[in-house]
């Protein structure tokens, strides 16, 4: 098996807001929590010890309630707010020891990042703010221009390009958002609860054109948000955070399934599990050859096919992978029971 | 809240028992009503030393050579070069820049109103003591502007650089204009430099302050969305700081020019030559048609900077104009005819820019077809120069000109025979029956229950008193110390004739302002009216409104007090109508929904909600009557107003800066006062 290529990676980072942030860790080690600590000593944690890989052209979600840290920990990756301690490992580099000018590369070239209310400039226009980017590294008008359009067709906004910000809806300015970042055709997009400002009309459809976008652009994509069910739409990893810690990382279907405490367990209440639970989450590992004359399904056969087709068969269904080999096996109870945890 | 109440009790009983111990001494025992003559530390004698020391070593000593005479010799060389040039300008060259700038940030009727503002200093024969005026005010603006904006984004971007600016900015703001003049006399003798550098000083505060505010209140978001992008410092601050800060500082610009005018017309008293000092000699000799004259031009000068200076950032601020042809107000829009001209008008301005657009075309540079009003307006203005020169139109055709003297003091003098004094049935009325009124049954009263019954001690202790109630130890011990500071300056009687025309001034003041602010709050129709008349009221400096005070009351304590009044009005006014109107909609929604009457309503809900606002505005009201004191001093207020105006007219300098100190220790103490007496009722709002 080849090691996965990680775009970035995250060790043990912490960001402690305050002005003597060393005390605190003393002070942690004793076993004081975080509220007694900012009682104490005045101190903030803001992230507490979290580590995390992104592997490349993935939608990485850190989700979590306000207060968590998540939109602390997205503006560590690119050093706007300085972590107190970690390595954070872009493209092999750790981005902790960058001096200013290979901070502003990185920026310039690297990471462009949306933003919850948009962060546009109200004294710009349209194609001034997505040329923004391309303008502070030096490019000619034209060209700056030039390729500002392109991205603005891209994200539907070809004729605006001449408005101000203030002059277009909510969803038409993180349109604007997004295609100021992606104008500087950077390889990793981060995005800070950049859906959370719009109505839930827009924001679905803006989900949708992220997912379109990312399919054809391949960015990797870092994405903060508070909506459980916004980042089981999104990601292809969650790290959920609570009081600056990461306290469940993994797939959707797994988070779903199996959610490692009442903490967790709270968001998946409201999720529709049939449509997140597949085969390959609630299957019995079975020996290879078990089959026979047993129904066959795909792993990724989601929870909702499942009740139909275990309904009709006697006997436990073969989970099969993408190679056609059989990995496992699911009946009656274990559908029932996946259903059961629901409630 | 009321626990510190309960600790601070048994102090406040102990200083009250000594309040009244102190009262009763001084009534049975020993009489304090003087503060020790023997205590004066006789600041005015070093002070007086220096002066004469400065004269002598004017040329020697290096300090004036190498520090305040180059600072001096810039300045004055700055002064004489732009009044050299205002004057050498053939005066149409003036008007008609105005005009152009005015239309280009405005409209038509800006552009007409400015320029005859202008052109008025010409009609009433003072065009040379405008430009020395404007002369003034041009380069002490912009020496102001050039410290100002740079120091602002300095501590705009430095949260350190804010921390320390502020102290100073705030002592800047409390002092009264005029203290700072007299301490310049001091190094640069009398005359236009220390004039221009006391207007650079007061009006420095407003530059500095509005540009931080507008860096600072940039969206945090937006200054952190170009960082995200790798944006240098640099280019933060010139892409994205500056232009978002722009309305805001040109809103600084306004007022910083405002706030010149305002102390280049007052520095008339230490030698700026000028309409102010035209104002001055007019008062003096009771020349009242030439103040009139003189008044007006100042009136007419400030409208006219204030409002092209405020075209110009409002036009920053939306970067669109519409209706340049636009000549009449909005509300007479229902006028056929009044439509049918100003469509011609706004057809006629189309057309000459489509003209100019043409024809600017024609160069093929892209420059000049963008700026082709710039262009053609400086193609203008040096033909008018070229034109003007050769004609020799530099001074303002005598022909022209119409005095208001003649008329004016003749109104004056019927003033005197039939206001001052006339019987009606059984009353005298009348200014001079009322000045008495209010000096027998206000002023004397006032002064005496402070001078005589209180006595000095009685009253350092009650300030100490209510300076502990209302904020703490660190206010009482200190307003303490600063009142017998007033005593060890030698002016405690000054200072107790000055407190009490303050406070009847501030009495006259609320007393008008604060039911014309409710009234104004509750009808729209009054706040329309008032609108425009306090904006006047504003714009004028504070110097000018001692001529109509002296039309009707001529000189003494009470036209003084009158001036002042005059002064303080609009921001009392303004800030009560604004209280009430912002009380929350939803609380005076509720209000009405249980069935209160609009009675109930004001007093119930709109008063208490508005009383923080109401008093600022008290407060400022305080203020703008101690900055008025010795303006007052001017027309003969007593007390240390006329000590400072006399310590400069008659050279003893020494006196008029301990009266200058006097009037700042009032200010500060009071100002202090009140703040803290106001958030300590305003708890738990």
């Amino acid at each position: 098996m080849t090691k996965p290529q990680f775009t970035i990676s995250c060790r043990k980072v912490w960001k402690i807001f305050g002005p003597n942030p060393g005390a605190v860790r003393p002070l942690l080690d004793q076993g004081l929590s975080r509220a007694e600590i900012l009682a104490q000593t005045g101190h903030v944690i803001a992230v507490r010890d979290v580590s995390f890989d992104v592997r490349a052209g993935e939608i990485f979600v850190v989700m979590g309630l306000s207060g968590s840290g998540k939109s602390t920990l997205i503006r560590c990756l690119s050093r706007l707010i300085e972590p107190t301690e970690g390595e954070i490992v872009v493209n092999g580099q750790n981005v902790v020891d960058f001096d200013a000018a290979q901070l502003r590369e990185l920026r310039r070239h690297k990471m462009s990042m949306v933003f919850q209310r948009f962060g546009l400039f109200p004294h710009r226009t349209i194609l001034d703010n997505v040329a923004y980017g391309l303008e502070i590294q030096g490019l000619k008008k034209e060209q700056r221009h030039a390729q500002a359009r392109q991205v603005l067709e891209m994200v539907g906004l070809k004729s605006w390009e001449n408005y101000y910000p203030h002059e277009l809806s909510g969803g038409m300015q993180q349109r604007v958002g997004l295609a100021r970042a992606l104008a500087v055709d950077p390889e990793i997009l981060l995005c800070d609860e950049p859906f959370s400002a719009l109505d839930p009309l827009i924001r679905r459809e803006m989900q949708d054109e992220l997912l379109r976008l990312q399919k054809t652009l391949n960015k990797t994509i870092v994405f903060i948000t508070h909506d459980f069910l916004e980042a089981l739409k999104l990601g292809h990893h969650i790290a959920i955070m609570k009081d600056g810690e990461i306290v469940q990382l993994g797939r959707p279907e797994e988070i779903v399934a199996h959610p490692v405490n009442d903490y967790v367990r709270e968001f998946t209440r409201d999720v529709p599990r049939i449509k997140i639970i597949t085969a390959k989450t609630i299957m019995t590992v079975a020996a290879t050859d078990a089959g026979g004359n047993h129904v066959t399904v795909h792993a990724d056969t989601t929870l909702e096919k499942l009740i139909g087709l275990t309904a009709v068969s006697p006997d436990a269904l073969a989970v099969l992978d993408d190679t056609g080999c059989v990995i496992g096996m699911v009946d009656r109870t274990a559908v029932l029971q996946a259903l059961s945890e629901g409630n | 809240m009321s626990r510190t109440i309960k600790n601070k009790r048994p102090y406040l009983l102990l200083g009250l028992g000594l309040l009244v111990a102190l009262l009763l001494v001084h009534h049975f025992v020993l009489n304090l009503n003087l503060f020790p003559e023997a205590w004066d530390v006789r600041l005015r004698e070093p002070l007086d030393a220096f002066k004469q020391w400065s004269i002598r070593n004017q040329t020697t000593h290096p300090i004036f050579l190498y520090f305040f005479e180059p600072i001096s010799d810039g300045i004055d060389f700055a002064l004489r070069r732009a009044e050299a040039f205002l004057l050498w300008l053939p005066w149409p060259v003036l008007v008609t820049a105005v005009f152009l700038t005015a239309q280009k940030a405005g409209n038509l009727r800006l552009a007409l109103l400015t320029s005859f503002c202008l052109l008025f200093m010409g009609l009433v024969g003072l065009w040379p003591e405008s430009m020395q005026t404007v002369a003034l005010m041009t380069v002490s603006v912009l020496i102001t502007l050039l410290i100002g904006i740079p120091l602002g984004i300095w501590a705009g971007r430095n949260a350190r650089v804010e921390r320390g600016l502020r102290p100073f900015l705030d002592a800047m703001q409390t002092m009264p204009a005029f203290v700072y003049l007299l301490p310049l006399v001091l190094f640069f003798s009398y005359g236009r430099v220390p004039s221009a550098i006391a207007t650079i000083i007061y009006a420095l505060p407003p530059a500095i302050r509005l540009t931080t505010l507008g860096i600072r209140e940039v969206d945090k978001e937006t200054v952190e969305a170009a960082r995200s992008f790798g944006a240098t410092p640099r280019q933060i601050l010139f892409k994205v700081q500056l232009p978002l800060a722009l309305p805001s500082i040109m809103a600084g610009v306004n007022q910083t020019i405002m706030m010149a005018l305002g102390i280049v017309v007052i520095a008339a008293i230490i030698g700026a030559a000028g309409l102010g000092g035209i104002v001055l000699d007019g008062l003096r000799s009771l020349r009242v048609g030439l103040a009139l004259e003189a008044g007006l031009a100042i009136v007419f000068l400030a409208v006219l900077l204030d409002r092209l200076s405020e075209a110009i950032a409002v036009r920053n601020r939306t970067g669109v104009v519409v209706a340049n042809g636009r000549l009449f107000p909005k509300s007479w829009q229902t006028n056929r005819l009044i439509i049918r001209l100003e469509a011609s008008l706004e057809w006629l301005y189309q057309s000459g820019g489509k003209l100019l657009a043409r024809l600017a075309g024609l160069s093929h540079s892209d420059f000049v077809t963008r700026h082709a009003y710039l262009f053609a307006s400086l193609l203008l203005l040096g033909a008018l120069i070229w034109l003007g020169r050769a004609l020799e139109w530099t001074t303002f055709p005598e022909t022209w000109q119409l005095s208001l003297q003649d008329p004016v003091d003749t109104a004056v003098l019927w003033v005197r025979d039939n206001w001052f004094e006339f019987e009606w049935g059984p009353f005298l009325l009348g200014t001079r029956p009322f000045s008495n009124f209010v000096i027998l049954n206000l002023l004397d009263p006032i002064d005496a229950f402070f001078q005589e019954f209180l006595s000095w001690p009685a009253l350092i202790v009650g300030v100490a008193l209510l300076g502990y109630w209302a904020a703490g130890w660190r206010l009482a011990l200190g307003g303490a110390a600063v009142l017998f500071g007033l005593g060890l300056l030698g002016m405690w009687e000054l200072a107790l004739v000055t407190l009490s025309q303050v406070i009847v001034a501030v009495f006259f003041s609320l007393i008008i302002a604060l039911p014309l602010g409710v009234w104004a709050a509750k009808s729209d129709r009054v706040t329309a009216v008032l609108r425009p008349i306090l904006d006047f009221l504003q714009t004028i400096p504070a110097f000018v409104y001692l001529v109509p005070v002296v039309m009707l009351f001529n000189v003494g304590r009470v036209p003084g007090i009158m001036a002042s009044v005059l002064y303080a009005l609009p921001p009392a006014i303004r800030l009560t109508n604004l209280g009430i109107r912002q009380a929350s909609p939803e609380a005076v929604e509720a209000a009405l929904a249980f069935g209160s009457t609009s009675r109930q309503l004001l007093f119930k809900v709109q008063l208490p909600l508005a009383l923080p606002s109401i008093m600022t505005g008290i407060n400022q009201t305080v203020m703008m009557v101690l900055a008025m004191v010795v303006v007052a001093g001017m027309v003969g207020g007593a007390g240390l107003g006329l000590e400072a105006v006399n310590g400069l007219f008659r050279n003893q300098l020494g006196q008029g800066i301990e009266a200058g100190l006097a009037i700042v220790i009032l200010a500060v103490v009071i100002d202090r006062l009140l703040l803290a007496s106001a958030a300590r009722t305003s708890v738990g709002r």
